[in-house]
């Protein structure tokens, strides 16, 4: 039996409770998503959360991609680090309209990329809300240039599809050479405890 | 006394009748701590809930897509100990963390005991 020669792209989807990371995997998925979904106990305005990954896979011309979703919560931070492993791009939902958990996605995108150096981009969700910030102002706070950061709709399929298309053109530009990710730490934490702020 | 109290009472209970348990927790589905007896003094409960809590979802999981049904309980066994996570009627879970050594038998009962203990109270 002949199995396909094609290695599949590892992505990790990241970010803060509420960023669209399930809607986002599902939306791309072409078979049922694995998810984890667990009824929540806190107040986080919504019913269920991720407590393990979600995981979708679909073929992007001719090349197989497969998408780890991550839990939110710091408390799984350990999913954030056994999934990370072999990935080989980071995209991370922030809501646009919940500037409030900025800082977890901050602290999110450190943790990951300080232990597993990988090229990123920033997907804003819920653009069209009220107030919601946009992709350069997104930018400005995460202090990336504007190129990383592209507004999506997490439930439309081509609108996330840009948002891998992107991340993919950076991964296919930054194998060649060094990655710029303005986040890389050369001094690698090994524990598992809580993320560190680094400046 | 308060549900805290009466679940707290359960697990020492639990800890109790099988002497070399390290330690014992209840969590949420999500993740979070309800109420705990641990001996194991550097484990952060916070985080055995958390990854109890994902442990278990995989196991839900790999269980019903292997056709072994409605999952029950999911064991570890490391060189140094033993942790059993089991089901309380889809609601919680609840660790146990044992040495290698342990009566795994009887871990069994009494474990599936007060699971029926626990359900009465939350």
């Amino acid at each position: 039996m002949k199995h396909s020669a094609v290695t599949p792209l590892k992505l990790i989807i990241s970010g803060p409770v509420g960023a669209g990371k399930t809607t986002f995997v599902s939306t791309l998925s072409e078979d049922p998503v694995v998810n984890s979904d667990e009824q929540t106990t806190e107040e986080i305005g919504k019913t269920h959360t991720t407590v393990a990954l979600d995981f979708g896979r679909f073929v992007l011309q001719g090349r197989p991609l497969h998408l780890f979703g991550t839990p939110g919560q710091s408390r799984f931070d350990f999913m954030w680090e056994i999934l990370s492993e072999g990935a080989l791009g980071l995209l991370l939902l922030v809501a646009g309209d919940r500037p409030a958990d900025f800082p977890q996605a901050l602290s999110i995108l450190r943790f990951i990329t300080s232990r597993n150096p990988m090229p990123f981009i920033i997907a804003v969700t819920r653009q069209d809300s009220k107030g919601a910030w946009g992709p350069e102002k997104i930018a400005g706070y995460f202090a990336v240039p504007t190129t990383r950061v592209i507004g999506i709709d997490a439930r439309n399929a081509q609108s996330s599809l840009g948002a891998v298309t992107c991340l993919l053109s950076l991964i296919e530009g930054s194998t060649s050479g060094n990655s710029r990710n303005p986040f890389h730490s050369t001094s690698h934490s090994t524990s598992n405890s809580n993320v560190k702020e680094s400046t | 006394m308060s549900k805290q109290e009466q679940i707290q009472v359960v697990l020492a209970g639990l800890n109790a009748a099988v002497p070399e348990i390290k330690g014992s927790l209840l969590a949420s589905l999500d993740g979070m701590p309800i109420a705990y007896a641990l001996k194991v003094g550097t484990v952060d409960p916070a985080r055995i809930a958390a990854m109890t809590a994902t442990a278990l979802s995989v196991g839900k999981r790999t269980s019903e897509s292997l056709g072994a049904g409605t999952l029950q309980e999911v064991h570890f066994a490391g060189t140094e100990g033993r942790i059993f996570v089991y089901t309380v009627a889809g609601r919680a879970a609840l660790t146990v963390v044992t040495p290698m050594d342990t009566n795994v038998g009887l871990i069994g009962l009494e474990a599936r005991d007060m699971v029926n203990k626990l359900l009465a109270i939350i």
